[in-house]
């Protein structure tokens, strides 16, 4: 039994490094696919729109918070509502504008 | 960590317990990945520790019974590095009475409950690793809709015990776009038994999966729970929510199968600020209306506990009006009808209120 807890840990622990280190070419890369010369006002028009989709499916909207704030309410969030990658920093970017 | 150190820690590890040790390992890697990462962002951008949640104060008549239910639900966050996060709620909640017969000043015992306490590594766009206390994945209403600045009728769904609580253990999570119309989101757990104080769960796996499409903005899943104690019954149920682009309209939907019966609630949020009328007030104004239904099985549920389910067959339309104030802080007013073996009304008046404050520097020195 341990036996098998140990290997569903080491297995467990492989793949979140894995994704650690594979995650970080990937962000790059779905940042250049969100972003292709996107403008500052593109990127919050969007932002808004996946804060739209996305929060408001729950709760109104809240008045934006310093971005230190913000950066973690959205990390909680991410968290809780099971927010992508993109959507989260795409809301990021609108709430901290 | 100088090497002499990590000479120790090995030397140590080698002796020690294999799991408790391949977990001191697996948090000393980590946090080192971790630490390596924050100091490569920008310090203006740094999360910092916040202390959230709501607090509220309603009047609910039941049957024709008052009570007056003061409740505060404070969340803590503490983000660590750019992957981490530790994230707990408590509850202090209160249901004042007057003692039978109507006369006497209200009172009553405040009820103290941790619903999560749980360590978060976000470790790759696809996946979430959760360990400690943390809210079951079952349907939506438990982890998105529970706390009572967000819920539109602050009358729990009469399903809600089925399925939800709180797990101890380890849970896997996470949402990704699976092409431009589709996103999918997941959670896995699994919970060990606890009679700890505070700490009470079941032994139990289960989880859920949700398909949401972006455009139309519309989510269904399924959810799934097998109890591993007792009599290791299974739960199950699915959901669907609608928010039309174009309307200011909530749509949602839960169904649930449990050991104790069936039931299923659905309930429309309809915002006014489409109407041109005294449109400053009207945009704050929100309608909401519940149907929902309980079938009981062939074995009655426990009373015990904050929330437990009925034990006939029950249905309840509510209607509410919610008025948002100002940003988090909205007053709410609605009405029920339970209509079981005995039919009665059911009243709830209240405001609710959610605050964050920041438990660190906002601005970089």
């Amino acid at each position: 039994m341990k036996f098998k807890l140990i290997v569903l840990l080491i297995l467990i622990f492989a793949f979140a490094l894995y994704g650690s280190a594979g995650s970080r070419n990937r962000e790059s890369a779905n940042t250049a696919v969100i972003q292709p010369n996107a403008s500052a006002d593109a990127r919050r028009a969007e932002g808004e729109q996946r804060f739209r989709t996305n929060c408001g499916r729950c709760h109104a909207a809240p008045h934006k918070f310093p971005p230190r704030m913000m950066a973690t309410i959205v990390r909680h969030m991410r968290v809780r509502a099971t927010i992508t990658d993109d959507d989260m920093k795409l809301i990021l970017f609108y709430m901290t504008q | 960590m100088s090497k002499l150190r990590l000479a120790h820690v090995c030397l140590r590890l080698k002796r020690g317990r294999p799991i408790v040790n391949f977990s001191i390992l697996a948090i000393l890697i980590t946090t080192g990945v971790a630490a390596f990462s924050q100091e490569t962002q920008d310090l203006s951008e740094r999360p910092v520790p916040i202390l959230t949640g709501s607090a509220g104060y309603f009047t609910n008549v039941t049957a024709g019974e008052n009570a007056l239910v003061p409740i505060v639900m404070p969340v803590v966050l503490v983000p660590l590095g750019e992957r981490w996060l530790v994230e707990s709620r408590g509850r202090f909640s209160a249901e004042f009475e007057r003692p039978k017969g109507g006369d006497g000043p209200y009172g009553g015992t405040v009820d103290k409950d941790l619903d999560y306490l749980q360590v978060d590594y976000i470790a790759n766009p696809h996946l979430t690793i959760t360990a400690g206390r943390f809210l079951t994945p079952f349907g939506i209403y438990n982890e998105r809709l529970y706390p009572i600045w967000i819920r539109d009728l602050q009358v729990t769904p009469l399903i809600f015990p089925i399925g939800t609580g709180s797990s101890d253990g380890g849970m896997l999570r996470g949402g990704f776009s699976l092409n431009s119309s589709v996103n999918l989101n997941y959670a896995a757990y699994f919970s060990a038994a606890s009679t700890v104080t505070a700490f009470e769960s079941d032994r139990s796996t289960g989880g859920r999966v949700g398909f949401f499409f972006p455009r139309p903005r519309i989510e269904v899943g399924a959810s799934w729970q097998k109890l591993l104690q007792e009599d290791r019954t299974q739960s199950e149920g699915v959901h669907f929510a609608w928010q039309p682009p174009s309307v200011p309209l909530n749509l949602r939907f839960e169904y649930a199968r449990g050991h104790f019966g069936s039931g299923y609630w659905v309930e429309g949020a309809y915002r006014f600020s489409q109407i041109p009328l005294w449109n400053s007030a009207m945009r704050r104004t929100e309608f909401v209306g519940r149907m929902q239904q309980f079938f009981a099985g062939e074995v009655s549920a426990p009373s015990d506990g904050e929330y437990h389910l009925p034990h006939s067959n029950v249905q309840q339309p509510d209607f509410g009006l919610n008025y948002y104030i100002k940003d988090g802080l909205k007053a709410s007013a609605a009405y029920g009808r339970w209509l079981g073996k005995h039919n009665y009304n059911v009243w709830s008046l209240g405001i609710a209120y959610r605050f964050a404050v920041p438990l660190g520097i906002l601005e970089p020195q």
